[in-house]
Order: structure tokens, then C-alpha cells, then sequence
């Protein structure tokens, strides 16, 4: 195929208008530029109109992202996990409307950035490629009308282990016995009225506002991420817990864990690994609160220092008045348990 | 009473305004500010009540000195309020109120150099919120480090981890290309608006301080007073270049908000904030990062490398089909800013950036 035509009807290449950034945005279906043979490929589709039970014994609609074969109706999304160096494919149905993936913290062409306004909405199929070129924690998110897409949750983990696999955080980084992936969330109902493209053109769907009654731990909701397995890291004693944390709320998340945490990488960026001398590993004391904005990533080891239950608390603070979410019940509590 | 002025939407913000000693003032470097009521169309073009600063007749102005200079600011008040001025962080340079219609001096000593916000304080921080803020940047006198790489940062201020950062940029290695030269910057001042803030204080109405925080709700989210479209498009706003041109991002939040910014195609290297007396602090820890925090009032600055993005695959960089230059968008991640109007995503805090093409001196 000629490159002309990969490029019909996207942003490549030409002039992108207040029509074309917005409202009316590039739709296609192109091949993919530049392919090369994948050495790992992922395929998902996207599934909208999944009814997931609430402790208050209602129900709450959520999106995601599900592979195309093995469905798992999962939420939040599949995990993609690779190796650095690998070169990816992932194979993106849109079922329904239209949808993106970013691969968030991945750095690829534009074409493969999942941005309509840089490059397209599919409408049926694309494949996205990159070669994952660090080790560490990253998330990939439906980036069409972002802002209720994102929410609705569409988004998922996207782990890079070092080139000899999983067991370190990066090449030469630190090691780890146990591993545990924490996508902090919160869900406002009022949101779930809303269809597909919102306010794109024009209309006040109060997109502005938000107001989460529902607070999750990768999928389960507070009070039960006491228990529930999805929240709670079990351990023997004198195991390395790696937990990888997600801010995927629209709140400011104040994290307070029992236990010393030392940070060591951020945003998918091994910190003092090879090559970045100007950056270091450091320590968050036991029960010193600490922040992340929405889709921040930390990669924290805990070493607790024996068996015991250690406390971990996530406060969402208002983006504005930091207030606690929910007239204060804006909380999600789970544990570390060491045995 | 003066008609106020309507502010068309897109209406160019100030370039930025590079300030020299008065030769005939004997090192005085003089700025000139006016507070101006005015109707500002936003990008959906609801018309909104703002406040704003204007330097000759353009709103927003970028202020540029240079640490050390003795600088007079002279603010001339065209509002029907008593307003007044103050730069956190820059000693002396307050001025407690200046009434309605009248003018105002202060004289201080330029700080260290670094990214700083001046801004209305009264009735805080309701005038600052409806737009009386901007961004005011020292250059510092002595910015090399002691291998004489230039950086944002005076000597006395630099951390090792600074200094190692620059020197890395240019010879072959992680970042191959040129030196960081100070005018590759770009200057980001956050701001929200809620209109119906703007109406109470248009119609005098009484405001209790104490309220405000708990009652914005923002429906416009700017950038350089830009959004969307428009913000991805101004060119003061827009970084771009080639792979191997380092540019410094000074990111300010004049607003109530607690912004997420995220930036596609290349992390970004945080390089300074400031402490609890809004003094700068430059890191001895540098993270790089994709998503960033941006408090209310947070001064950052960070560095944008320009490096290849990391995750096109070597066996086709430079791309062969898909063209240059390449697109990316920064955003805030907190996507309730990604609004106008309460839709109409993403025509709210979004700019765009731009790879010209590869690294030049890299034959590539």
C-alpha cells in the first residue's frame, strides 16, 4: 500500500482544524506503518456494559478493555506484560463507536499513540506497535473522550519486566519475592448516564464535575478491600513485596502505609538505574501520607520487618478542596499480611 | 466609568517582555502593568468577566529579568476595585493596595534566578483566581555549572545531580544533540475559571473568603489563557524541535486546582519546586516523570529533552512511512480539566508539542 493511503483520513500529515481536534475527529482503520514482525502481541477488544455488584448490594457500569479470545470480563482491564527490547502489537477491536489505546508512558510515533487529534479513533481495527524500551510500570487507557472513557474504566496495567523477565523491577534494579499491582480508583454513578460521546460537540454533560461514591483496590471495592485478594498482599516473613501503585482516580490519592516503603521507580523510570545518576531511590517512612496525582506510578519495595498485619490507607482528596471525598467516606483501607 | 474592554477569544497573549537596565535610570529596569476589567470570550464562546494584567495594550504579559537587577514595577489600577501585587518567593516586591484608578510602584532586587508568579493577593484569592496572575522569570547572573554548561539555575543554587543533568546533554550518550541554550523555554501558567464566580464579583456582590474554595467549580481550563485548540496551536505555548534540542519547561498554577499535567513522547525531568515559603528549591533528586503534580500556586520547572521517543522500535527509527514532524499532546490527566463548558473534550488545559524531524548533528 501506498504511504498516502495508510495516512487517508488521519491527522499524519495534514492540517488539523477546531472541527478535527474536537468534535468531528479522524475515524480509520489503517494498516500499521512501519510493521515489523511482533515478537508479543495482545488482543483486545472493547466491552462495554459491565454490571459490577456494589457493597451497598447495588450495581455500578463499568468499560473496559478484554482480550478478543479467553474473555475474562475482568475489571479493571487485562494486565499486558512484556520484556523490554520486545517489540508489541496490540490489536485493538473497537466493537462499538469508536476507541483508542495509549499505551501511557510508552513513547512511540504518533500513529501508535492512540491521540485522535495526532492521529485517529478507530472505528473497527488497528494495531498498535512499539518495542518497550524500559522496565517498569505503565497503564494503557481508551483516549477518546478521555475524560468519561477513562472512568468508565477503560484502562488496564501495562507491566515491562527487565529483558530476563519478571523477579526484578529493572536490569540491575532491585529484586522482589512478591508482587502486587494496586490500580487505585473511584466511580461517580452520575457519570454512568452518560453515552459514549458526551459533550463532544457542544453540549454541558457536566463533564467538569465529578463526584465518586465507589472506591476500588483493581477491582474491589471499599470496605471489602479489607479482604478481598485483589487488595490484600500476603507474604512469609523476610519476602520482598513489590507493590505496583496506580493512581487511576480522578483524586488527589494520600497514601499511608504501616510499613517503610522505599520508591523505587516512578512513572516506569528505575530510579539511579544505568544512565540516570541524577535520580536515586528513596524511603517513605511508616505512616508518613504521601501523593500522587491521576495516572502518577509508584514501584515501592516493603521488606516489613516480620509477621504481623501491616495497614495500608488511601484517602481521595478532592482535586480542588482536598477535602476527603463523599462527605469523608472517600476511603479504601486493605493489609498486608505477613506470616 | 471606562468602557470595558472585550477580550475576542484567542486574543494574543503578550510575548514574553525581555527587560534591560535603563541606561538613563542607572540599572533600573522598569515594568509597567495594567489592571483591566474585561469580557473574555472563552473557546465556546461563553463571554466571561475576568481581571487581568496588561503590559501595552496585551493581556498576560511574561515578565523577563535578570537576578540581581533593581527592578520597578509601576501598576497602574483601571479596575473599580482596590487591587494589589505581590511576587511570593521575591522579596520586597509587594505592594499592599492600590485603589481604584490609581498607580502604584515597588522597587526590589531581582531574585535568584528561576520561575516565579506575580499575582493579585487581595481578597485572596478570588482577584488571583478571575486572572490577576502571571508568570515572572529571572535569569540567573551566573548559570554555568563549574565545567561552564549553561542551566536555569545560579551556581550557588545548583545541586550536583543539576549539574551532572546539563553536562550530559549534547556529547554522545543518552541525550546526543546540542547544549540546553536559555531561550529554548517555554513558560506553561495553569488557570480555571468559574463563571459564576466571575458574576458575584462583577455585580460586588459580598464573597466570604472563606467559601470560595469549596464552591469553585471550574468550567474553562486554560493554558497562557489558551485552551484546546487554541493552546495547541500558539506558538509561545507550543515547544518544538529536533531530536538533541533540550527546552526547559516553566510550569506555574495560578488557579484552585490540583492539576495531573501528562506529556506523550518523552518523559520529563522535574527539576525544581518550591518549599512551604514558596522559596525555589532545585533537586538533587531529579525523577523523571510523565505525569507531574501542579498544586495550586506550584512553580516547576522541568526539562523536556528532546530525546528520540524511547519506544519507536530501532529497526525502524527514523520511521520510514510514518512522517516527520511527530505530534504529541501534554494534558492534564485529572480529566475533569480536559472540558469547556462541561464538554467539548479536550478543548481545556491540552497543548501540543512537535519533533521537527531527527537529531541533525546525528546524520540521522
Amino acid at each position: 500500500m501506498a504511504d498516502d493511503n495508510i495516512f487517508d483520513g488521519t491527522a499524519i500529515g495534514q492540517e488539523v482544524t477546531f472541527e478535527t481536534f474536537g468534535c468531528d475527529v479522524f475515524h480509520a482503520n489503517p494498516p500499521t506503518p512501519d510493521r515489523l514482525t511482533p515478537n508479543v502481541t495482545f488482543d483486545l477488544g472493547a466491552r462495554l456494559g459491565l454490571d459490577l455488584p456494589t457493597p451497598d448490594f447495588r450495581s455500578i457500569e463499568v468499560w473496559r478493555f478484554d482480550h478478543e479470545q479467553a474473555r475474562t470480563n475482568a475489571w479493571p482491564s487485562p494486565t499486558l506484560r512484556m520484556r523490554q527490547g520486545q517489540i508489541v502489537h496490540t490489536r485493538m477491536k473497537a466493537r462499538t463507536n469508536t476507541h483508542t489505546i495509549h499505551h501511557h508512558g510508552i513513547e512511540p510515533t504518533p500513529f501508535n499513540d492512540g491521540v485522535g487529534h495526532t492521529s485517529f479513533e478507530v472505528s473497527g481495527e488497528y494495531t498498535y506497535q512499539f518495542q518497550a524500551g524500559e522496565a517498569g510500570t505503565y497503564f494503557y487507557h481508551c483516549h477518546k473522550n478521555t475524560t468519561l472513557h477513562f472512568e468508565m474504566g477503560m484502562y488496564g496495567f501495562l507491566i515491562v519486566d527487565p529483558p530476563q523477565g519478571p523477579g526484578a523491577v529493572f536490569e540491575g534494579g532491585p529484586r522482589y519475592d512478591v508482587e502486587k499491582l494496586w490500580a487505585v480508583d473511584d466511580l461517580d454513578p452520575a457519570w454512568r448516564e452518560l453515552g459514549h460521546d458526551a459533550g463532544l460537540c457542544g453540549d454541558d454533560a457536566g463533564l467538569n464535575l465529578f463526584n465518586p461514591k465507589y472506591f476500588a483496590i483493581s477491582g474491589a471495592f471499599a470496605p471489602n478491600t479489607l479482604t478481598d485478594p485483589r487488595a490484600v498482599v500476603r507474604a512469609r516473613a523476610g519476602q520482598r513485596i513489590l507493590i505496583r501503585l496506580l493512581n487511576a482516580s480522578y483524586s488527589i490519592l494520600r497514601t499511608t502505609l504501616g510499613v517503610d516503603a522505599t520508591v523505587v521507580s516512578i512513572d516506569g523510570r528505575g530510579l539511579g538505574r544505568a544512565g540516570s545518576p541524577w535520580s536515586r531511590p528513596f524511603v517513605i517512612p511508616a505512616n508518613q501520607p504521601f501523593e500522587l496525582t491521576t495516572a502518577q506510578r509508584y514501584d515501592l519495595i516493603l521488606t516489613p520487618p516480620g509477621p504481623g498485619t501491616y495497614s495500608a490507607r488511601f484517602d481521595f482528596l478532592h482535586w480542588i478542596t482536598r477535602a476527603i471525598q463523599d462527605q469523608g467516606r472517600g476511603i479504601a483501607a486493605t493489609r498486608i499480611i505477613v506470616t | 466609568m471606562r468602557r470595558r474592554q472585550f477580550l475576542k477569544y484567542g486574543a494574543a497573549a503578550a510575548s514574553s517582555l525581555l527587560l534591560a537596565p535603563d541606561a538613563l535610570a542607572q540599572s533600573l529596569v522598569r515594568v509597567s502593568l495594567a489592571i483591566e476589567a474585561v469580557d473574555a470570550e472563552m473557546i465556546d464562546g461563553e463571554v466571561v468577566f475576568m481581571l487581568l494584567f496588561f503590559s501595552a495594550g496585551r493581556p498576560r504579559p511574561v515578565i523577563r529579568v535578570t537576578e540581581g537587577d533593581s527592578v520597578q514595577f509601576t501598576i497602574a489600577n483601571n479596575d473599580t476595585r482596590a487591587h494589589g501585587f505581590s511576587i511570593p518567593g521575591a522579596p520586597g516586591a509587594t505592594i499592599s493596595s492600590i485603589p481604584a484608578g490609581a498607580s502604584r510602584s515597588v522597587t526590589f532586587t531581582a531574585p535568584r534566578g528561576g520561575t516565579y508568579l506575580y499575582l493579585d493577593p487581595t481578597r485572596a484569592p478570588v482577584y488571583r483566581v478571575l486572572g490577576l496572575h502571571g508568570a515572572f522569570i529571572v535569569a540567573p547572573r551566573d548559570p554555568t555549572t563549574p565545567a561552564g554548561v549553561a542551566t536555569p539555575f545560579s551556581r550557588a543554587a545548583q545541586t550536583l545531580s543539576l549539574q551532572r543533568l546539563f553536562e550530559t546533554l549534547g556529547p554522545p550518550g543518552r541525550f546526543p544533540g546540542r547544549r540546553w541554550i536559555p531561550p529554548r523555554d517555554r513558560v506553561w501558567v495553569f488557570s480555571q475559571t468559574d463563571p459564576a464566580l466571575n458574576r458575584r464579583v462583577d455585580a460586588n456582590q459580598t464573597i466570604n473568603l472563606a467559601t470560595v474554595t469549596a464552591n469553585f467549580a471550574p468550567r474553562y481550563f486554560t493554558l497562557n489563557g489558551f485552551s484546546g485548540f487554541d493552546a495547541a496551536h500558539d506558538a509561545n505555548t507550543s515547544p518544538s524541535g529536533y531530536v538533541g534540542e533540550p527546552l526547559v519547561l516553566r510550569v506555574l498554577n495560578g488557579g484552585l486546582a490540583t492539576h495531573s499535567p501528562h506529556i506523550h513522547g518523552n518523559h520529563v525531568m522535574e527539576l525544581s519546586g518550591t518549599n512551604a515559603a514558596s522559596a525555589q528549591v532545585v533537586r538533587d533528586n531529579i525523577v523523571e516523570r510523565d505525569t507531574w503534580i501542579m498544586a495550586p500556586l506550584d512553580r516547576k520547572d522541568l526539562l523536556l529533552p528532546f530525546e528520540r521517543p524511547p519506544d519507536i522500535p530501532d529497526a525502524v527509527y527514523p520511521p520510514r512511512q510514518e512522517p516527520f514532524p511527530l505530534h504529541y499532546p501534554m494534558h492534564c490527566h485529572t480529566e475533569m480539566s480536559q472540558t469547556a463548558g462541561g464538554g467539548n473534550y479536550p478543548q481545556g488545559l491540552i497543548t501540543d508539542w512537535t519533533i521537527l524531524g531527527p537529531n541533525p548533528s546525528a546524520g540521522a
